[in-house]
Formats: C-alpha cells, structure tokens, sequence
C-alpha cells in the first residue's frame, strides 16, 4: 500500500510541476530570437511527461499485483505506519536529523559527540560508560585529523566557548 | 607525450609529496572498508571523499583510486571466511570461497582470490592505460549527438541489467534525470524545478546527495537489523594464515584468469554496468566452460579465481569511459566524477589531451595498488576476526561521521540537510522498489544529457531525427539504446513464439 500511495503521490507532485514550476522566470529574449535553441522547459518537459507515463503504468501494476491481498488497505497501512514510528530507523533518522539542525550552533565536536553516543545506544550498546568515553575520544580524533591534520573546514559552532574550544584544538597541530 | 614519460609522470604524481603514504592510507582504508559487511566500494569511495577535499585534483583520484580498487578486493576476505560479501561483487566468491574455508582451505582460498585479483586488476590497468589516449583521440572527433547517444546509452543498459524490474529502472533513471534539471538551466540561465529554494539554484548537490544515499541509508538499514553479524564461530575464532598459491596451481587456472580479466575489462567499460555484474558473469561462464562443471559450488579455486579476477577487472574497465568520455562507468565511477567536478577539472575527452598525467597517475596507482592490497589484505586477514568483532554500534555511528564531515565540507549545513534528505530518500527509494543506481546515474548523467542534446539540437537546426540518428555512431548507438528500452515489450512474445516451438 506505502508503494502504491507513494507513486501516486509522485505522480500528483510532477502534474503540479509540470504545470507550474518548470520554468520559474522569464526566458530572455534574446535566446528566444534563435528558434533552434532547445526552449529550458522542453528537456525537463519531456523527462516529466514519460515519467509519469510509467508512474501511471506502475500504479496500474501495483493495484492489478495486490488486489484482493489481505494486507492491501488503508487500515494495513495504519498499522504499520504506528510499527515504523516505533522502528529504530525512524528513532535514527531523528538522530540525524537533530545533528544537522545542531551542527552549526553547537559545532562538530559537540554534534559528533552526540551522534556516536546516541545512536550507538539507539543500536544496542547498553555498556554506557564505555560508550561515552569512546564518544569523546572519537570526537576529538575526528577533529584532529580532520580539521588539523586534513586542514578539511569544520563548524566550529557559534556558542562562544565551543568556538574557542574547537579553534584551540585546530592549532594543536 | 610518450608512454615512458607518462610513466615517468604517473610516477611522480603517486610517490611525491607524500602521496605514497596517502595511497597506503587508501589501500588500508579500501581493504578495511571492503571487508566490512554493509560498506560497499561506492560507499567505501564516498567516505574516503573525506580525505580529499584538500588535495589536489590528480591527488585526490589516486587516492580514491585506491581505495576502490583495494575496496572490491576486500570483500573477498569475509566472503571466504563467513560467507558474508564484504561487496556484493564478492558474493560469487562465497559459492566456493567458504566451502573451502570450512574445509579447512581458509589460507589457500584467500592466496587465490588475492593473487587472482592482483591478476585481473594488472591487467585491466594495462588495457585502460593502452586504450584511453586512443579512445580520447577517437572521442574528440565525436560530435555533441554522438555523445548525447554515449551518455543516453548508460542509462539504457541499467534497464537490460534489471530484467526482472524495467519498469521500476526506467523510472528510476527519469528520476534521477528529473533531479538533474533542478537548478539553472546552463543555456537559457533561467531557474526550474527550485520552488523558490535559494539554495537549489545551482543544481542539488551531488555529494551531500551521494553520501546520504550510500552511506546514511545504509546505516539506517542496518538499524533495523541485527546488531551483530552472525558469522561461524570456528571461523571467528581461527588464525587465517594466508597461502598463495603455488605455480602448479596458477597455470591451472591461466585461462580462467585471462578469460575473466577480459570480459571483467570489457564489463567495467559498459556505461552503467559494472564489478557485481563481471564477477557473476564470468562465474557463470567458467562453469559453462569448465572439464569439470559439477565441482563448481563446492569449493575449487576455478570458482574463487573466476569470481575475484573479473570484479578487479571491472574496477579497470570503469576508469576507461570516466577519463576519455568523461561519463561514469558505474556508482563509484560517479563519485569520483562528482569529485574532480568539485575541484574544477573539465570532464571529458579534452582532459586526456591537455592532462595526460590523469591516465599515467591513475594507471600507476592502479599497479601500485594490485600489489600492494595483496600485502595489506594478507595482514587485515589475519586480525579481521577482530576488526569484525567491531559492533556496529561503533562502526554505524562513525560511518555517520565521517558523512557529516563529507557533506559538511562539501556545502557547509545545507549540505548536511541535503544529506539527511537523500538517506531518507534512499529509504524511500528501497520501499518503492525503485533502483538507486539507476537514479545516481540518471542524476550524474542528467546535465550531461542535456547538454549535449541541447547544442546538438542547436547545430542540427532543431532536427531531432538528425539529433538521434544523423551521424554513423549516434545512429547505432541510439538504435540500441531503442532496442533496450523497448525489451520489455518485445522480449515476452519472443519468449512466447519461442516457447511455443519447443
């Protein structure tokens, strides 16, 4: 059922952009002065339009494929939506999420610190003294090598002591 | 320039500077990443992106050169000793890898697929490196529907590769095609698809993107499975002492080994396939060819030999369309693209004319590397009980790091917003059974199709007909592209008409 709403979402999502969002300004003038240049919607056009050609082709297949199958309605997907809010890969995607809404504030140390420890509890360490050690130890390393050694740009955040922090450990080396 | 002094040139972009130390880092960095289960090559190359960023353009290939390359040898090592691919090119090697291993033959079936893949990897070098200056010569003379077809063609061989899925592959490729029009379009200037995003004007990111898909699905993957790779315990807890194998046992396995580095080359240079599909190919076809067909499966190194020298082969073969067309070969071809795009290099097949030192530094890195991983793989095998009793509460909480520091680096926190899109999209993706190679070519190749179709269109007085078909090699070209395409029409009433005769 998630597959056939998903394509059906798909396909309602590119009818919208077919129509509105293709070309979002006015084509100058001069490029349409040369009637062979290729018009900048034609090429996303024709990508748009043969790709929901087998959108409406797939959906036909899903539904002819599930028809009649117990676990193909709403109330199916209901339930297994509750099971997936539970899941440990949404609780992940969360994680992921929260670290890149708190990267640039809080920098990388602290980002990367929370990311190891949590989603390492999130997989099942449960030996949390050592977990967080070796969180704070990884941390630190990655910021060594990577900001001092690899010279690579980190965020250094923008909370005053954590920007200190991480300027120091980038002229440690 | 000649072949010496681009050898001398090769030379000198591998071990100055301490470039060398950096090739070792991506051998021990590629064979690590190789033989863990859940990091493939293409994942092995995007995490090492890391490293990158701030080398130079012909550093930074060497380096993620190598680590492909000893990447796709890794996964030979947990095939043979856990039946677990470290990549899934490694999988054939499972079929007689670990019945050996079980025999007690762990030493010996490692030797083979080492020596056999230091063998397939030698020789595809030496055919990219013979190959490519010609083949670039030959390119320059292509005009813009010629490559338009080159281009068209890579995303047309993904569909006969997923027989069992056209239509899922074909719309995974429009998918990706459709991605690669958001942003500005290069002829006209005009913004389309961005829905007012500032930061989509440019085009998505490719790398925050690649990352996310490869790396960050992955991991969320793994999430919902099992903490701890289930792996025999006899195994884990025996000393893996690796054997080459002795002369008498090499010459035995001669054509195996020059059969399968051919058809390796040959698959890696199709745009769109790549060491998965060499590696079960050839596997298939020595068991065709073979005195002895009924021993396959239970442990010969024929098997093991067949598997390992095609998927190296193909590493080869891949880097022979990237340097003289320009166009990826396969996922982590279409990194490394996105790499050299990153530090400004022109793609395409002027690169080997006013850069020849491309082709000599990554043919030297690429011999380099063959003999080098042997060592390196000998050594990760005798601890890799230990590197695998790694939980992955460890190992998927770093992978996210160092994703994080390659999308971060690449587009600052916009690209780490990129990222987290593209893992959940890679999930997404997987739900809606659709192909995400399929979409990572169709997004690579999506501005380069465009591109070329777009001043072909111009030059040919806005002909399409003449677009497609006007020049010898775009006709051919298209025309198979058509035939593939429409497979899944025709196909079935051939396999009918053909049933019924039987």
């Amino acid at each position: 059922m998630f597959e056939l709403i998903m394509n059906v979402l798909l396909f309602g999502f590119l009818g919208f952009t077919f129509f509105t969002h293709v070309l979002e300004a006015k084509v100058p003038k001069s490029f349409l002065k040369n009637p062979y240049n290729l018009k900048p919607d034609m090429w996303p056009k024709v990508i748009i339009g043969l790709l929901m050609i087998c959108l409406a082709i797939n959906i036909y297949r899903i539904i002819k494929k599930n028809k009649g199958k117990e676990d193909f309605n709403f109330k199916a997907l209901l339930a297994s939506a509750k099971d997936f809010l539970k899941s440990k890969m949404f609780l992940g995607m969360l994680i992921i999420a929260f670290a890149a809404a708190i990267i640039e504030t809080v920098g990388f140390v602290v980002t990367v610190f929370i990311v190891l420890f949590l989603y390492g509890m999130l997989l099942g360490e449960r030996r949390i003294v050592r977990l967080l050690i070796i969180s704070v130890v990884l941390a630190l390393l990655l910021q060594i090598i990577f900001g001092g050694l690899l010279d690579v740009v980190l965020p250094r955040g923008t909370v005053p002591f954590l920007r200190n922090f991480a300027l120091w450990m980038e002229n440690l080396i | 320039m000649s072949m010496g002094q681009m050898l001398v040139s090769g030379i000198q972009a591998v071990f100055g500077g301490g470039q060398f130390f950096m090739v070792v880092l991506a051998i021990v960095l590629g064979t690590v990443f190789g033989a863990l289960p859940g990091v493939s090559a293409t994942m092995a190359v995007a995490l090492g992106l890391t490293f990158t960023y701030t080398m130079e353009p012909i550093a930074a290939i060497v380096f993620l050169v190598a680590i492909y390359c000893s990447s796709i040898t890794g996964g030979s090592i947990t095939a043979i000793l856990f039946k677990i691919p470290g990549v899934p090119s490694s999988a054939p090697t499972t079929f007689d890898g670990y019945p050996m291993a079980q025999r007690g033959e762990a030493g010996k079936a490692l030797g083979v697929a080492l020596f056999t893949s230091a063998i397939g990897g030698l020789i595809a070098a030496i055919v990219m490196f013979l190959l490519s200056q010609p083949l670039s010569k030959a390119a320059l003379a292509f005009g813009q529907g010629d490559m338009f077809a080159i281009t068209f063609l890579g995303l047309s061989i993904l569909t006969v590769l997923d027989m069992d899925n056209i239509l899922t592959t074909i719309i995974s490729g429009l998918l990706g095609l459709f991605l690669a029009c958001i942003g500005t379009d290069p002829m006209a200037g005009v913004t389309r698809l961005t829905f007012g995003v500032r930061q989509l004007m440019s085009g998505i990111e490719m790398i925050p993107v690649l990352i996310g898909l490869f790396a960050v699905t992955e991991v969320l993957k793994q999430t919902n499975k099992n903490k701890k790779i289930d792996v025999d315990k006899n195994m884990q807890n025996a000393k893996v002492d690796t054997k080459m194998p002795t002369f008498k046992e090499m010459w035995e396995i001669k054509w195996v080994m020059l059969r399968c580095s051919i058809v390796g080359t040959v698959v890696g240079i199709l745009p769109g396939a790549g060491a998965t599909i060499a590696s079960f190919m050839c596997y298939t076809m020595e068991n065709k060819l073979s005195k002895y067909p009924e021993k396959f499966g239970t442990g010969i190194i024929d098997g093991i030999a067949a598997s390992e020298t095609a998927n190296n082969a193909a590493t080869g073969g891949a880097m022979v369309p990237l340097l003289t067309l320009g166009i990826p070969g396969g996922n982590a071809a279409a990194v490394m693209v996105s790499a050299l795009a990153l530090k400004g290099v022109q793609m395409g097949p002027l690169l080997l004319k006013n850069q020849p030192e491309y082709l000599s530094a990554t043919f030297v890195t690429m011999i380099i590397t063959n003999i080098l991983m042997v060592i390196v793989a000998i050594g990760i095998a005798k601890v890799f009980a230990k590197i695998l009793s790694i939980p992955y509460s460890f190992l998927g909480p770093i992978i996210l790091c160092l994703a994080l520091i390659g999308s971060y680096s690449e587009g600052g926190s916009a690209g780490v917003v990129i990222m987290c899109i593209a893992g959940v999209f890679g999930i997404i993706v997987k739900s809606m059974h659709l192909n995400s190679a399929a979409i990572v070519l169709g997004l690579v190749l999506g501005g380069m199709c465009e591109g070329f179709f777009s001043r072909a269109y111009l030059m040919n007085k806005a002909n399409v007909f003449k677009v497609l078909f006007g020049t010898p090699i775009a006709a051919v070209v298209m025309t198979a592209c058509i035939l593939m395409l429409l497979s899944p029409l025709y196909l079935p009433l051939i396999k009918k008409l053909t049933g019924k005769k039987n």
